[in-house]
């Protein structure tokens, strides 16, 4: 028998132009990487179609929120005011990208409140208490960040213990650090305005423009690329992603490790704008980037989720927050409107899932 | 004295305007097995789930011992004694057997559960099947047929009249399928009307009284069993006349040409024990085996899914040690598995994605970055070439294929990659007769182009029309081997002993 006969060559006389080729030939080690030239346009490559009810229904929300507080308020619709709701989202967008991702293959990470907690005390303990530079501080803040995603990737991925368990259990571990190292009280930070202070152009932050870059970076990852694809393949299946060769673990461990490097930038953020290092800083943020997430049309069962509708999730929960400010409503009220809206983003997941079902 | 317990007259039913009931009659009668046969989408389910109760009929009447029952729905259709096994069972795997037999009307005074009067039912029941099972043991922790006879216990005591089974048989070994027969005689003769539906002929002729064949919406064929062959079946489901079952031409792979793969005295723990087996590209080669014979195992092992703990396996004349699917990928190997749903498709994501999902790398630019128009160019390639029916749409979600197209779209898969050797197994489980034929003449045909193909399977048809050598596995052993018009069906069964 030829061993250079091509697998699929004479089904299909168009194999020879090299799809399948380049793995038989070789002797059945079909490590397959020869690039396909293909001229093919790229264009929305990446998960599922933006479902135009969906996103089209959160757009309408985003809309309905901004005429009620324009009108309720004079404040409002100032480019001053709008401009605080970007500056606002930067930390939970940068946080909801890596929730998205997870979400997308199935998993978790609550432990992000605590985390940016712990790392905005590590910053200050560092510069403040070991009084080192602010580079060494920035270094040791992210490598504090990678730690955290590697101790959550390791426990899901290698230990196997449920990412929702695991997490909720690290989300208390930080959060508890966080204090210790503080002995419960706030370490002041002077001097790191760089971050969350300072305007450099159009008076906006330099975390906004952080967080705008890797929005779009995210919506090209999982769009276009082999990893983004890959989550969206392993959310949608793990077992049949496992037999289809892709390594399951490592690639929920490496978003893990991604969702500890946001923990690390959000921290310090946090610590610029806040000037302090605090076992208090972020709490519940972990609720409000899942809330916005889940909102945003990510499904909770996994393999579906974009970062568009992540992106007005997080935008929507800013403007209600911004809105009920300016409305001088008490800020207790803006948990039980992100509580509610939670419970109505989730009953929209489930309903979905249940019509899903049912037209299958 | 036989009495009708059941018969549905002139059942009509449509889903978002396609209607796909037509005025389908039924009759059930008490003490007699009847058959029910037909293709995925011929309506079989739908009218089992009428006569369940959980969908309603948009036209037609059911009669429960000549009356007239109005407003069918899951209570009266369970007041009536019309029970449903499904293929997937719907017990309480971390409850005991006796639990399980009075799920959902546990024998309780004031709430609280006579535990007693509980065990006391299962023990009845299933003294009255002949069964002995151990009433406090956990159902998830039995063998699906002791499970499967846990749910037919559970419809028994709970007075069922009418049974329906939906292929009982799927998941069962050789053994389990004649105990179950047993039973089924039994109840026959305790005059309960039973529903048998199954792909599998050869089970219609050896247990059913009567055939009724749907396709498409209509009642195809009805009548007793003994005025149905084999042909006349097959050529009621798909409505044309088909050839029986029919060997492959035989091909001759010249001498000296070097196995795709080899097993050499290959031993996995609890599966198999000193298999050697060879496959040579351009042939197919199956093991037939029933479940627990060690067949599924086998083929896994090539995966990299289980680990010898002796012999040696060989690729294209290296030793081959895949310490998981990905290597064995990388290695040259595709497997196709057999629970296609749970192990095989991504049914949320698109079809393009499904095919091109485990080549993703080399059809990204710089094995980086995809494109949509290259997944598309792959689509179109294999819808065009393995028959895909599907909207002829890349990003059609693939949980809205039908069994037989979600099964090429994962051969496809391999294809797409390029793997010079394809591991199946029960490659056509779930498959409708008109796709499944399709399948064989592709596998065939990626045999003709130098493929070695290595496939597992429960179904001795199947190693009829697609094997030209077959490995008859045992209790983890090979018992025999059966090459070119030596592999018909008596041989096979004859070699598996039953």
């Amino acid at each position: 028998m030829n061993q250079e006969t091509n697998p699929g060559g004479t089904l299909s006389s168009d194999l020879t132009t090299g799809r399948a080729s380049g793995s038989l030939g070789a002797g059945g080690t079909a490590t397959a990487l020869t690039s396909d030239a293909s001229l093919g346009v790229s264009h929305e490559a990446g998960g599922r179609k933006l479902r135009f009810p969906e996103t089209g229904a959160l757009l309408i929300f985003l809309a309905v929120l901004l005429i009620v507080f324009a009108l309720l308020s004079d404040v409002f619709l100032t480019y001053d005011n709008l401009i605080n709701v970007l500056v606002t989202a930067s930390v939970p967008m940068i946080l909801a990208v890596p929730a998205t991702m997870l979400l997308i293959s199935g998993q978790f990470d609550l432990s992000i409140g605590g985390g940016v907690a712990l790392i905005t005390t590590i910053f200050a303990w560092s510069i403040t208490n070991a009084q080192f530079s602010t580079p060494v501080a920035v270094l040791i803040a992210v490598a504090a960040g990678l730690a955290i995603g590697v101790l959550n990737g390791f426990l899901v991925t290698v230990v196997g213990i449920n990412a929702l368990i695991t997490t909720l259990g690290t989300l208390a571990i930080f959060r508890g650090l966080s204090l210790i190292i503080t002995e419960g009280l706030p370490i002041q930070i002077n001097g790191f305005n760089a971050l969350g202070i300072d305007r450099p152009f159009l008076n906006i932050t330099w975390s906004t423009y952080i967080f705008i870059a890797i929005t779009l970076l995210a919506i090209f990852v999982l769009r276009s690329t082999v990893y983004g694809r890959t989550l969206y393949a392993i959310g949608a299946n793990p077992v049949a992603a496992r037999l289809a060769g892709i390594r399951v673990n490592n690639i929920i461990f490496i978003t893990f490790i991604v969702s500890g490097l946001a923990v690390a930038l959000a921290g310090l953020i946090t610590s610029s704008y806040t000037g302090q290092g605090s076992g208090q800083n972020a709490l519940g943020l972990e609720l409000q980037v899942i809330t916005a997430v889940i909102l945003g049309g990510a499904s909770l069962a996994g393999g579906r989720g974009a970062i568009l509708g992540t992106l007005l999730g997080v935008l929507i929960l800013g403007i209600i927050n911004n809105g009920l400010t300016l409305l001088n409503v008490q800020s207790f009220w803006q948990d039980v409107a992100r509580g509610s809206l939670l419970i109505l983003a989730v009953s929209i997941d489930v309903l979905r899932l249940r019509l899903a079902s049912r037209s299958g | 004295m036989t009495t009708t317990a059941l018969a549905a007259r002139g059942i009509r039913k449509s889903f978002g305007g396609v209607e796909v009931l037509h005025g389908v009659d039924l009759d059930a009668t008490g003490g007699s097995i009847l058959a029910l046969l037909g293709e995925n989408g011929a309506g079989k389910s739908t009218l089992m789930k009428i006569l369940s109760g959980d969908y309603t009929p948009d036209a037609g009447s059911i009669d429960i011992d000549g009356t007239v029952v109005s407003a069918f729905d899951p209570r009266t259709a369970r007041a009536a004694g019309i029970r449903m096994i499904y293929q997937e069972f719907q017990d309480a795997p971390t409850l005991s057997v006796a639990e399980n037999i009075s799920l959902g009307r546990l024998p309780a005074r004031g709430g609280v559960v006579n535990g007693r009067a509980m065990r006391e039912r299962a023990r009845s029941v299933l003294s009255l099947m002949g069964v002995e099972l151990d009433l406090d043991a956990p159902v998830g922790g039995l063998r699906v047929g002791e499970r499967q006879i846990v749910e037919i216990a559970r419809a028994l005591s709970d007075d069922a009249r009418v049974l329906i089974l939906d292929e009982p048989t799927a998941a069962l070994s050789q053994q389990e399928v004649d105990r179950l027969f047993t039973y089924l005689r039994d109840l026959r003769r305790q005059d309960i009307a039973l529903i048998y539906i199954t792909h599998r002929l050869d089970e219609v002729t050896e247990i059913a009284d009567r055939v009724q064949v749907l396709r498409d919406g209509d009642v195809a064929a009805v009548g007793p069993v003994v005025e149905f062959d084999r042909g006349a079946m097959v050529t009621a489901m798909i409505g044309r006349t088909a050839s029986s079952v029919e060997r492959p031409l035989p091909v001759t792979i010249p001498e000296g040409t070097a196995p795709a793969v080899e097993f050499r005295s290959v031993s996995v723990p609890r599966a198999y024990s000193d298999v050697s087996l060879m496959v040579r590209p351009g042939e197919v080669v199956a093991v037939y085996g029933k479940l627990g014979s060690g067949s599924g195992e086998l083929v896994e092992t090539l995966f990299g899914l289980h680990t010898p703990s002796q012999g040696e396996i060989r690729v294209t004349e290296r030793p081959f040690r895949p310490k998981g699917p990905a290597e064995a990928i990388a290695g040259g190997v595709g497997l196709v598995p057999p629970d296609r749903k749970r192990e095989a498709i991504f049914a949320v994501r698109s079809v393009a994605e499904n095919i091109a999902v485990a080549s993703w790398r080399r059809l990204a630019d710089a094995g980086l970055l995809i494109r949509r128009a290259t997944e598309g160019r792959a689509f179109a390639h294999w819808y065009a070439t393995l028959g895909i029916r599907s909207r002829n749409d890349p990003r059609q979600e693939m949980g809205t294929l039908s069994g037989g197209n979600q099964q090429k779209v994962v051969i496809a898969r391999w294809l797409e990659r390029g793997t010079p050797i394809l591991a199946m197994i029960e490659p056509t489980r779930g498959v409708d007769v008109g796709a499944r034929a399709e399948i064989y003449r592709s596998v065939r045909e990626l045999a003709g182009q130098g493929m070695a193909i290595l496939v597992s399977t429960s179904d001795y048809e199947e190693v009829v029309q697609l094997a030209d050598r077959a490995l008859v596995m045992s209790r983890g052993r090979i018992v025999t081997e059966l090459t070119d018009d030596h592999i018909t069906t008596g041989a096979l069964l004859t070699a598996a002993g039953g």
